[in-house]
């Protein structure tokens, strides 16, 4: 079963169109968000959280559909009033954990405690909420930070602490906006590492949605590019690269000059060169990947790694970006 | 809504042995970069319907307040008026014991009988009248005002100062909860300085009086629940409105203080000094709320120097209302992912 199902999704902002008949049919898994700034993946999140509404089509998340779970969190009193309605907004956003781009801490509050309020806000009893905040801390690193306040939390502690809010619940889905966002590597590859855990081994889907197409690269199995409101491109990341035939990624040791003008006089293209032994070329038709070997072997340079370079994320998005422009 | 349980542990050993998974070893995916299974486990419990967020919101703003040590001074301050009431009851009561007396002793000083009986009785009102619980809420509610005033930033400011607000209003609740969920921290603060040491009182007043105390003064409680009631929904109402505009504290401060005291000084000059109609007094609200307390109550107040009692309680309405549509139009959901 897919757990989002949109069909013809458009959302309307007065005169402008954040959201042009956005269909997509996603089966749980980890997805990958991607867009420009102003490509509707904020408006596209907030109709998921059931926020918006849509201004037309219609979708359904996790069975909730979105029409009638709407934005009950955004409308006047007279939805509050309306008792189905709250209900059902409440349903959608308890099914989903979602962690905000935003710090959204309470200074003042403890680690424990913020994770424990969040559990209540979700509907969780009180000493069930707590019990499961400490656990989650515990998961996620946080254990000797638990009774910080969070005024004293570093940048990593609070994205990890916006995750066990997030995950306090334990829903079934994740929605994650810049997740490593402020992190440095080795905190960005701990985050990536934890959200693999936690859908590989718990079962748990999210949506990544991030500028750093790594990111999504290094975690995600499918993919959705939006620009200008509009679906340019969804499927799995594997299926969408193109796989380069003529591409190689080279890593050399030893003065390579006499090398690289050898292989531009047999036709092979150097695609990029970063000066630290690592070139990119694209080579000619018919060739075999022993003559790099031979050549490099005549022009004394050692050659230490030779692997086929297929098309990133990266190029991917610009390529498609370039296409449709 | 149940859990179905759909995101079952994946570890055989913890299935194999049948225990609970350890939560005490530091096995943490993001410490040692390779996943402990045995940390996490599914939660299976029932969720509560939204209403019940409203609690924990404001018993977490409460907390915040009275977290701050600053604060514990003007308690102190409020909890001293509480015992000057309760206190004044029983030195009247042992004073109208001592009225044969030429003169008695107050700690050190002597005074008559009669004079200390008239100072509390007539002066400060210490005989369980109307009176007595009108002067209390109205000495209380000097505090309630400081401390709302400097705490409105800690209550409601902050979650728009700091980003706050989307981890509420990402929560299965309507936003109305949120609201809710402040303005009872607000209103519980509010009764806790008023109308519950008032009630205190009014039973400490019938019990060394006689039962027939409670039964002749029914109009009385009513009116200590009506005035606490109405100082509950006015001041909740402004003060969270006003904290979500100005967000600080200092400029919060200044504009309370505005309001309340320097409208206050305005109204009275030009009702007292330039003998302006009484009805320029509504713009001092905290005399509105005087005004319709004291009805509450069944004290009269005089005409020609207040404004009627419908008047305020117009005024005092156009303004809850005004305050709830400020709120409705500013505390939006779509705030939540930017």
């Amino acid at each position: 079963m897919a757990f989002i199902d949109l069909e013809n999704i458009s959302r309307w902002y007065g005169t402008h169109q954040a959201l042009k008949d956005v269909s997509l049919h996603l089966d749980p898994g980890r997805v990958g968000l991607l867009g420009p700034n102003g490509a509707g993946k904020s408006t596209l999140l907030k109709i998921l959280l059931g926020l918006l509404p849509p201004s037309s089509g219609t979708g359904c998340v996790l069975g909730h559909d979105l029409g009638h779970g709407e934005d009950t969190a955004s409308h006047g009193i007279a939805a509050f009033f309306d008792g189905e309605a709250v209900a059902q907004g409440s349903d959608l956003r308890r099914a989903i954990g979602y962690m905000p781009e935003a710090d959204a801490l309470i200074p003042g509050l403890r680690g424990a405690e913020y994770v424990a309020l969040a559990g209540e806000l979700y509907g969780m009893p009180r000493r069930e909420a707590q019990r499961r905040a400490h656990e989650v801390l515990s998961y996620l690193g946080l254990e000797d930070a638990r009774y910080r306040l969070l005024e004293e939390y570093s940048t990593g502690m609070k994205q990890r602490l916006k995750l066990a809010q997030a995950l306090v619940h334990d829903p079934p889905v994740l929605l994650l906006d810049e997740p490593t966002s402020g992190l440095d590597p080795a905190g960005r590859e701990a985050m990536l590492d934890l959200l693999l855990t936690l859908s590989r081994d718990h079962g748990k889907s999210f949506i990544l949605s991030t500028h750093l197409l790594g990111d999504v690269e290094r975690v995600c199995d499918s993919v959705v590019i939006l620009h200008l409101g509009k679906v340019l491109l969804q499927g799995s990341v594997t299926s969408l690269r193109t796989r380069r035939q003529d591409r190689y990624r080279l890593q050399l040791e030893g003065d390579r000059t006499a090398y690289l003008e050898e292989l531009r006089l047999e036709g092979v293209r150097i695609m990029e060169d970063n000066d630290r032994g690592e070139i990119a070329v694209a080579v000619p038709e018919g060739w075999v990947t022993r003559a790099f070997f031979a050549l490099a072997d005549n022009h004394g340079v050692l050659l230490r790694g030779l692997e086929r370079d297929d098309e990133g994320l990266e190029e991917l998005f610009h390529r498609v970006l370039a296409d449709k422009s | 809504m149940s859990k179905t349980g759909q995101n079952q542990s994946s570890d055989p050993a913890a299935q194999a042995i049948g225990c609970r998974p350890s939560l005490t070893t530091n096995h943490s995916p993001l410490t040692t970069h390779q996943p402990s299974l045995l940390h996490y486990r599914p939660w299976r419990g029932q969720f509560r319907p939204a209403a019940w967020s409203v609690w924990p919101i404001a018993r977490v703003s409460l907390a915040m307040m009275f977290r701050r040590k600053l604060f514990w001074g003007l308690y102190a301050l409020g909890l001293l008026i509480f015992f000057m009431f309760f206190f004044g009851q029983y030195l009247l009561a042992w004073a109208e014991t001592q009225a044969a007396e030429q003169t008695i002793k107050v700690g050190p000083i002597p005074i008559e009988p009669s004079r200390l009986i008239h100072q509390l009785r007539d002066g400060l009102r210490f005989n369980g009248s109307a009176y007595t619980f009108r002067n209390f809420f109205w000495y209380q509610g000097y505090m309630v005002m400081i401390v709302l005033a400097m705490a409105g930033s800690i209550l409601v400011g902050n979650d728009f100062q700091f980003g706050s607000l989307p981890f509420y209003l990402a929560k299965p609740m309507h936003r109305w909860h949120y609201l809710l969920g402040k303005c009872l921290a607000v209103a519980v603060f509010v009764n806790l300085m008023t109308t519950l040491p008032a009630l205190v009182l009014f039973v400490q007043y019938g019990l060394l009086d006689s039962w027939s105390y409670f039964a002749d003064n029914g109009r009385l409680l009513a009116g200590i629940l009506g005035y606490g009631l109405l100082l509950t929904v006015c001041l909740s109402l402004m003060i969270v409105s006003m904290a979500v505009w100005l967000r600080r504290t200092v400029p919060l401060i200044m504009t309370w203080t505005t309001v309340f005291i320097f409208c206050r000084l305005l109204g009275a000059a030009l009702v007292e000094g330039f003998r302006y109609h009484p009805r320029w007094r509504l713009m001092d609200l905290w005399n509105d709320s005087y005004l319709i307390g004291s009805a509450c109550m069944g004290v009269a107040l005089d005409p020609n120097r207040q404004p009627a009692v419908w008047e305020a309680l117009l005024l005092l309405g156009a303004l809850a209302l005004l305050c709830l549509i400020y709120l409705n139009l500013r505390i939006r959901a779509v705030e939540v992912v930017r």
